[in-house]
Parts: C-alpha cells; structure tokens; sequence
C-alpha cells in the first residue's frame, strides 16, 4: 500500500513542489492543518504544509533541507508511491469576517499556506493581504505558485530586493500597520521571523496568528516532542496548533527546541549526500 | 489415589545472557522448547474451580490448555494445536499476552502451586503454544477453523485503534461473522504494541504475525487514518452499524517543572516512538534520530519506565531510574525489574524531580530532586502517601526520560461533541461498554486512563460480544 506522486516541479533552488494521491485527506483537510508524510521503510516520519486539497489529491511545498525531503527530490518522481501519508492534522483557523487580513511568508511551509488561507478569507468577506518574501531571486517561486490570485493586495520582497521589493515581510507590514491597514495577521516561516513579528504586532494589539513549526513524531499529540510554552503552560504544536497566538509563545524556547537534532541532522544529510555522489546522482 | 507428584519449581525458561543483550534489541526470554513446556505443565494441579481463570482478565480456560499441552506428549503437533484451540477461544493474541501480561498480579498470582512453591509458569506456556503453533504451520490450519463463513454478512463494525483493545475485539467481531475495519492513525497497526514495547520484550515479528492472523480472519486495516481527524466519528455511524473505540492513553504527562523544554528531556512515549516504531537505534541507516548522552536518569517505575531506561541502556548510556516512592510501589513487571537489574539499570528510591538543570546550550545536564519521605498512611491505590522532606539531591544527566504516565488523547472527544467524557479525559461508558453515542462503544486505556495490555484486551472482547447483542437487537423487527 502507498501513495502515488502525482506532479513534481521544481519551485526554487531550495523548494519544490509535489502532489500526491492522499483521498482520505483531501476531502477532510482545512486551512491551518497539515499532514505527515514518509517516503519509504527507512524513512522518517516528517509534516508537512499544505498548498491545497483537491480532487483526492495533496499538494505540497518541500525544502530541499534534510535527508527526507533531499530523498524525495532525487529519488522519488511522477508514478512512484510512498509509504505514508496522514492527516489531517492540527486544528483548522478560524475562517470568518475579520476585515483587513495579511498573510505573511519568508519561508517554505507558510508560502504553501498563503493561496488557500486568504482564499477562504476572501470569500468570507476579509480584504487580503499577501507577502511573500524570499532571500533573492534564486530562492523565489513561480507567481502562478503565490497568492496573488486572491489577493486584494499583492507583496513579494527580496532580502537583496532582486524581485519585487527589496526587504522583508516585516517591513511591509510595519508600513500597513502604520497605515492602520491590518485587523489581523496569519505568518508562517522562520522562527527567528516571527519573535520579530510577534513584537511588532503586540503593541498594536493586532491579533497574530502564526505556524509554530516543532519537532514532531506522530503529529496527534502522542509524543510530546513539539510542546512549547504558550502562555507559561505547556502546548503540543501538533494538536493545540499549528496555527498559534504568536503573542503567547515563549520563541526562545521554540526557537532552541527546533535546532535538537541539528547535529544528527548534519550527520545524517552528509551520509546521504555522499551516497548521492558515489552514484553519480549529484 | 496417587496425587500428582509436587514439584515447586518451575522449569526455567534459558534467557540471552546479560553481556550479550545489552549490545542488541534481541529478545531476552528465549521461552520454552516442547519437552521443558511438557514438563512445565505436569506440575499443573488442574484445580477445580481454577482459581488461575478467575484471575485472567480474559479468562483463558488454563488448565484446559495446559491439560492438552501434556496430555498429547507424543504428539507434540496434535499437543499444541488443541491447546491453542482453547486459549484461542478466548484470546486471539497469546503470542502478545504470553510476552507482556503481569502475569504474576493475574492468573499466577491464585495459582495454588504457588502456595507450595513457585507457581505454574502460565504464561511461558502460552507463549509457547502461540510461538510453536506458528513455526510449524498449525496456527495456519487452525485459523481456517475460526474463521467465519458468514464474514461480513451480520453487519459491519468499525474498531478505532489498532492496540491491544482495538486488535482483540476486531479478532472477536471477525470471528462471529463481522466485517470489521480498523483505522488506525499511525503508518503501521498495533498501537501501543508497535510503538510503545520494544523488541526486547516482544519482537516485531511476532507482533506482524498476530496482525496478519487477524487480517486472514477478514479484519481490514485501514492506516493513516485519524478518526475525529480524516473521519469523523458521524460519518464512520453513517457507513458502520457500531464503532469501538480503542484509542488507549495517547497523551504523555509531564512534569510542569522548570527546564522541562531543555534538549534531551524526552517523553517516554517520544523515545520509545523513535526506537521502537522508528527504530532510531539505527539512525544513520534508518532516518529517523535520537539523540542520547552518557548518564540517563529515568524519571517513574512503570513497564514504560523500564522499556525506556533498558532502550537507554543498549544505546551505550549509563541509566538510573529515579522514583518518588519505594521499592515495593514499583507497578512495572517483576520480571521487567529484574532484567533492568541484570542489565545495569540503577534505582534511586523517594526522589522526586523540582527541576531541570540545563547548560549553556540548552542541553539538559542535571536533574534537582527532593528527598521524600514515606509516611504509614496509605492512598486510595493503596500505596504509602509520601512527604517532601526539604532536603535536596542534584544527579547529573544528560539526558532525562519521564515515564510519569499518560492521559486519554482527546482527539475524537473533541470532534465527536456528543461524546461524554469524565474529568480525566477518559470515556464515559455504561456496563456494555457503550459511550454516551448509542452503537458506539469503547474500551482499553480510552476508557480506564492507564492500564494494562491484558484488561485493554478484556475490553475489547467484553464490547465486541456487547456490540453483537447490540446490532442483533438493532435488526429485530420492531
């Protein structure tokens, strides 16, 4: 039993895009959630964002980034199947009438989450904001990928401003705020990103709800690896969340939980990589 | 009348030796052959009435199958095959319970050998049946014996959770003419049993067969699938005429302590997902990592506790198990204890943790304990209360278990807003084991918090004949 690939293409030099055969997910998924997949018998068992949910398939958006999804890249294509995949899981976000809503991404799983996310919110009656930031051009997606369809407001911004404009999300944002635009902000991406997002939307006392992407095993709150402090109580991501008040997170904390395996991590990838150039794949 | 001639000790079952295991995940027991089973049951009194089957919690007939173990000695094919066609009558997964069942609080404890020496070794026997009968081909024939012609045609049953509860009243429900689905939330079946003990203890092979056994009774294992999640609980009542929810004690406690987020603090359920389910032992060559220092301290004294502190052990850590109360309010299994023992694993007795301490990368290097104090009152579980006594013990660690315990995973409670649950997070349920949904019944650690495999099992059956009454009742003519 497995799970074919349906589509594979290359986003940027780091991400990628892939659809797979999931029906049991597709017609049960909701914005905010996400799955866990794993490629083969060997494998581990990694979440995933969602692009979207349709006709009984899962698009994802992959990093290049560990040995899993450097697996998935070079050695799993169209008409393969892999082992598993569950969910979904987490709880959905709340899609209702909020007024000016911005979903903000600088990073592979809230760049999948920005089309669906302000689609449900657009047709709630919301005014949408989409920013997609990335590090340089190399690193930024096709537009027909981003969520400029259902935007009312469109941003990509570049670190070295090669596309769009040149900064980070949280410098447009700081602009809309100024502008007393935003009533409520969705983000996701790099930890780092949203501590700092979290301090500017605080003061404002803007609503920020963002990914607190964690370490997970099996993603139904069994395990306890991704818990993080929330409100000086203990959360699980994977249940309580994805999708969390940024303002209630303790992110030094997620911030150093996220970097446990960064060794083996290394390790691990390094093994793979070889294995990849004594074949001749790379 | 010549009695039986009384022989007070058991016949030993030969074991991995100590320097050998502790290198490997190998089994540790290595159980009985034929003629050491033979002679295992010639010590039994074949009392009547069986005090053993009362302290079963399925209430496998005991001497019956013992009584066919040695009864047919020439025979040894024909031997095992009526004695696995008793215990199967009520348990379709000796291989499992002969492994892991506390045999010793159960059947053994009323055993009246026991009273003059040791007691019959009930449940090395069993295993032996179940692991016999597999390698030569009998549970195959046998099967074919059990299974129903009629499969699927009394109506159709979903089992939600494919552990020990799950698995037992899905065999019982195919078994009388049901088809049963299973979802089950995880890539592989057998919940706690796959994730949770590891091969030490019960080998995955042995596990996948009795998986397998099930799915030639016509049981269908869905995975992947998180009921309350993928599938709610409305819609499996749609398409199914009951559902049984076996979804166990998902949750993991945790100590609400200061450096409980530090690196290296796991949950035991955590690591023993990644070795067990994972197999992070084998990380590079599986994917999967772990990440394990060189002294461990095992907070709790349950089964989990030991699995988690003997997994340590054979990853190359120094391991010491650290327990708020005393030696003898220690709930793992005495043979668990003993192989820790053997193994290595120290006990440190009335230390409860107030802290993590952790260094300058957040790496967890010490664990503060209060020293505490037992007092001659006892609790509601019948345990010595116990006081802090206001002195302090730091041990150094660099890496920490805590096998505390676990709550019901509130999953479907949540979904299913219908669904009554207690102040525990457990499932309310009436005296058939059906919840406050009528056709949905549940059982195991969802309805009971923490328990153990065999009582889960009891469940499962319990509900599964409760679940037939219900549906046949469901069909008569008004």
């Amino acid at each position: 039993m497995g799970y074919k690939i349906t589509k594979k293409e290359n986003l940027s030099a780091i991400d990628f895009f892939m659809e797979v055969e999931a029906p049991h997910i597709a017609k049960s998924w909701k914005p905010g959630q996400f799955v866990v997949l794993i490629p083969d018998e060997k494998g581990e068992r990694v979440p995933m964002s969602v692009y979207y949910a349709k006709d009984g398939k899962i698009g994802m958006f992959i990093r290049r980034h560990g040995v899993t999804t450097l697996k998935l890249w070079h050695e799993f294509h169209v008409g393969d199947e892999i082992l598993s995949i569950t969910g979904p899981l987490g709880k959905p976000i709340e899609v209702k009438h909020y007024g000016n809503v911005v979903f903000a991404a600088d990073a592979v799983c809230a760049q999948a989450e920005a089309y669906a996310t302000l689609k449900a919110m657009k047709e709630a009656g919301n005014y949408t904001i989409a920013i997609h930031s990335f590090e340089n051009k190399a690193n930024t997606y096709p537009e027909e990928y981003l969520a400029k369809p259902v935007a009312d407001e469109f941003y990509i911004t570049t670190e070295d401003g090669s596309v769009g404009r040149k900064g980070h999300y949280l410098d447009i944002l700081k602009e809309l705020i100024e502008q007393d635009k935003v009533d409520i902000v969705f983000a996701g991406g790099k930890l780092g990103s949203l501590k700092k997002l979290a301090e500017l939307t605080r003061p404002y006392g803007i609503p920020t709800i963002v990914t607190v992407r964690q370490i997970m095993v099996d993603g139904t709150g069994m395990c306890g690896s991704c818990r993080v402090l929330y409100d000086g109580e203990i959360k699980f991501a994977c249940r309580d969340g994805p999708m969390m008040d940024a303002h209630k997170i303790d992110w030094d904390d997620a911030i150093k939980r996220n970097a446990r395996f960064a060794e083996q991590e290394k390790l691990a990838r390094e093994i793979y990589l070889a294995k990849l150039r004594e074949k001749g794949v790379i | 009348m010549a009695g039986p001639k009384l022989i007070k000790e058991r016949v030993p079952t030969p074991e991995v030796p100590v320097e050998e295991r502790i290198k490997s995940f190998v089994e540790v027991n290595l159980g009985y052959d034929f003629v050491s089973a033979v002679k295992e049951a010639e010590r039994c009194l074949q009392c009547n009435p069986a005090p053993c089957i009362q302290g079963c919690p399925v209430h496998i007939n005991i001497p019956g199958f013992i009584k066919a173990l040695r009864e047919n000695a020439e025979s040894p094919e024909e031997a095992v095959k009526n004695a696995l066609r008793i215990i199967w009558d009520d348990n379709t997964l000796p291989a499992i319970t002969g492994r892991v069942c506390p045999q010793e609080e159960q059947c053994e404890a009323p055993c009246v050998m026991g009273k003059a020496g040791e007691p019959i070794n009930i449940g090395k026997l069993e295993r032996f049946v179940a692991d016999y009968a597999r390698k030569h081909g009998i549970e195959k024939e046998l099967l074919k014996e059990f299974t129903s012609t009629e499969n699927g045609v009394k109506g159709k049953v979903a089992v939600v959770g494919s552990g020990p509860a799950g698995l037992t009243c899905a065999g019982e429900l195919a078994k009388m003419g049901y088809k049963v689905t299973i979802f089950e939330a995880l890539h592989k079946p057998g919940g706690v049993l796959v994730y949770g003990i590891p091969e030490f203890r019960l080998p995955k092979e042995i596990l996948d067969r009795e998986i397998a056994k099930l799915k030639e009774l016509g049981v269908e294992i869905k995975l992947d699938h998180i009921v309350g999640k993928t599938v709610t609980l409305e819609e499996l009542l749609e398409e199914y005429d009951a559902v049984f929810i076996g979804t166990g004690a998902g949750t993991p406690k945790l100590l609400n302590i200061p450096g409980i987020l530090l690196d290296r603090i796991y949950t035991a359920n955590e690591f023993l997902t990644r070795i067990n389910l994972m197999k992070a032992y084998k990380f590079p060559e599986y994917d999967e990592p772990i990440s394990i220092g060189k002294k461990t301290i095992v907070i709790g004294a349950g089964n989990t506790a030991m699995d988690a502190a003997r997994s340590a052990l054979r990853m190359g850590s120094e391991v010491t198990i650290a327990y708020r109360r005393g030696r003898e309010d220690m709930t793992a299994r005495i043979e668990e204890i003993k192989h820790a023992e053997e193994e290595g694993v120290k006990f440190e007795f009335f230390l409860n943790p107030v802290e993590f301490i952790g260094d300058e990368n957040g790496k967890v290097k010490a664990v503060k304990f209060e020293k505490m104090r037992p007092l001659e009152e006892r609790d509601a579980k019948g345990k010595r209360k116990i006081v802090g006594t206001g002195e302090y013990i730091t041990l150094e660690a660099d890496t920490v278990i805590i096998a505390i315990g676990l709550e019901p995973n509130k999953i479907i409670s949540e979904e299913a807003t219908g669904l009554k649950t207690n102040p525990d997070g457990t499932l309310v349920v009436d005296e058939n084991l059906m919840t406050s949904i009528p056709g949905v019944f549940a059982g195991g650690d969802a309805i009971r918090g923490e328990a153990t495999v065999i009582l889960a099992m009891g469940d499962g059956k319990k509900a599964a004949k409760a679940i037939d009454e219900y549906i046949q009742k469901k069909r008569l003519p008004a």
